[in-house]
């Protein structure tokens, strides 16, 4: 474990320093997430103009939600986004023999080697988005469920994380990733709106096999309406069933990567 | 540049992007299936919660029509992500061989960007006549030959718009060490200004007015409210010249960034 967090520490020093070489960039993306940030919220903006409520939800809830949604995506760019973008590069350039010949695990490095720098400044003006968001939010919510709230946002990242590498993985078998890549970020969509507003069966579709309305609406659902223990062992066993699957796919992929270039 | 010219590297782009199929498809019928049902749920909810019969003038049919619209229109308008090939010409140091192509490069990126349409336009059919067997006509949406015609030209006029609107940008990659980041900005702004999240006419009046202003409006809003009918030929009219007078400026900034940028390219690349 203690070597696996010096690693980490060695990711850290130097994608902070490979950013600092191209300022610019570094900046220009601060910019484009900020201006990502300020039309969702002005999108929730428009919408309430006209109506009131929407998936039983008001204005001031919308806002707690979709800035929830803010963490999560900048949690994501900045330690997994980077290196599972390259992930179909690697497969299809062969590159990825580099990490299976490494004495650590080869998910563990693929997975967090490089470390967003510009996206972590980001990950900054969404926490401030989001105390901006409690803080103007009319009803009492109390210290102990803001906590579990924040608690369940970073299991919500945690499921995203796995779903991209679900989407991800059949690389190794297709030999172009671009498609499916492009769809999971398609299917994100669902997160980023309220899970009431779905019905049916894509509604338990959305809650379960392709689990995109749990990651940020059941955390915020714990916060408004109280952590319920249905709640709660729902998303641990989605997070935990989307576990095992991501290891066991990992594993009959690693079995069949066959390191040939296209 | 020949008119033959421009037609073969037409066909050559879209032999190049036909060539992963799996991915080609796969990308396309997620997104659109994504798209809808996240629009349709979204406005069946916002619909049930205001109880009202129409939004910013659109009935719950005529607003999840303008979504189907907007999402295979769409596509036209956009055409396939260029991947800021600008940038990517003057980072690899490959943008000296156009320098001595006896072709304008602008007009040549053009047509590579035409022939990238050829596929979007086979999705464009196969998706429509998937989706619109299922979907009801709002008795007040008079789909005809001449809002067909009328929304094909905005919807060409568009693609050119979009295509010269993100020119200016990637030319900040002469100076700039990446400027994936200022396309994907001009993406975000085009996709909520221009009408791709949201109808325009649900944005408050003076933020109207303002848009009327810019560029973005021609680029979805205004073609998908040719063919629902709710632009009158005179409006249309001056729509299409609103977006062929903002890319004619678009051209002209874009060839003088080029310009400027030209001057201090290398040619060695990153």
């Amino acid at each position: 474990m203690q070597r696996y967090l010096r690693l980490y520490a060695h990711f850290l020093r130097f994608s902070f320093s490979r950013a600092m070489e191209f300022r610019l960039d570094f900046c220009f993306r601060i910019v484009m997430d900020s201006m990502f940030y300020g039309l969702q919220l002005a999108f929730f903006a428009v919408l309430y103009r006209h109506t009131a409520l929407l998936g039983g939800w008001t204005l001031d809830q919308s806002y707690v939600f979709v800035c929830g949604y803010f963490i999560i995506d900048a949690i994501h760019m900045t330690v997994f986004s980077n290196n599972l973008w390259w992930f179909p590069i690697f497969v299809n350039r062969g590159d990825l023999d580099y990490y299976l010949v490494r004495p650590v695990s080869t998910l563990f490095f693929m997975s967090l080697r490089d470390f967003a720098a510009n996206s972590f400044v980001n990950l900054l003006i969404a926490a401030a988005l989001l105390v901006w968001s409690l803080a103007r939010f009319p009803g009492p919510l109390g210290a102990g469920r803001i906590a579990v709230y924040l608690a369940l946002l970073l299991l919500g990242t945690f499921l995203y994380y796995l779903l991209n590498l679900l989407f991800l993985l059949p690389v190794i078998w297709t030999q172009t990733g671009r498609g499916l890549d492009e769809m999971f970020f398609h299917f994100a969509r669902f997160a980023e709106r309220p899970d009431q507003i779905y019905r049916g069966w894509l509604r338990r579709m959305l809650v379960s096999l392709l689990p995109f309305a749990l990651i940020v609406s059941y955390p915020a659902h714990a916060l408004f309406d109280g952590l319920t223990p249905e709640t709660l062992l729902h998303m641990i066993g989605v997070v935990a069933a989307a576990f095992l699957l991501v290891l066991a796919v990992w594993r009959r992929a690693l079995a069949s990567y066959s390191s040939a270039s296209s | 540049m020949t008119a033959r010219l421009f037609l073969h590297i037409v066909s050559l782009e879209t032999r190049k992007l036909m060539a992963y199929r799996v991915g080609f498809w796969l990308q396309a019928v997620g997104a659109a299936v994504a798209q809808l049902l996240v629009a349709y749920y979204l406005w069946q909810a916002v619909f049930d919660s205001a109880g009202s019969a129409t939004i910013g003038g659109y009935s719950r049919q005529e607003m999840i029509l303008y979504y189907v619209l907007v999402i295979l229109l769409g596509r036209i308008v956009r055409g396939q992500e260029r991947e800021s090939t600008l940038a990517r010409d003057v980072y690899e140091g490959s943008l000296s061989r156009y320098l001595v192509y006896p072709a304008d490069y602008l007009a040549f990126k053009y047509a590579e960007h035409l022939g990238n349409l050829a596929p979007q336009a086979i999705q464009l059919l196969v998706l429509g006549c998937a989706v619109f067997p299922f979907l009801e006509l709002p008795a007040a949406v008079g789909i005809g030959l001449a809002s067909v015609a009328m929304c094909a030209a905005a919807v060409l006029a568009a693609n050119l718009l979009n295509f010269l609107l993100s020119y200016p940008v990637e030319g900040v990659a002469f100076w700039a060490e990446n400027v994936w980041s200022l396309n994907v900005m001009v993406r975000l702004a085009s996709s909520l200004l221009g009408g791709q999240v949201l109808p325009l006419a649900l944005f408050p009046d003076w933020a109207q007015s303002a848009l009327a202003w810019s560029p973005f409006p021609w680029l979805f809003d205004f073609p998908v409210n040719v063919l629902l009918g709710r632009v009158p030929p005179h409006e249309w009219a001056l729509g299409m010249a609103a977006c062929l007078l903002w890319s004619a400026v678009l051209n002209a900034l874009g060839r003088a960034v080029w310009r400027r940028g030209s001057l201090v390219y290398s040619g060695v690349g990153m």
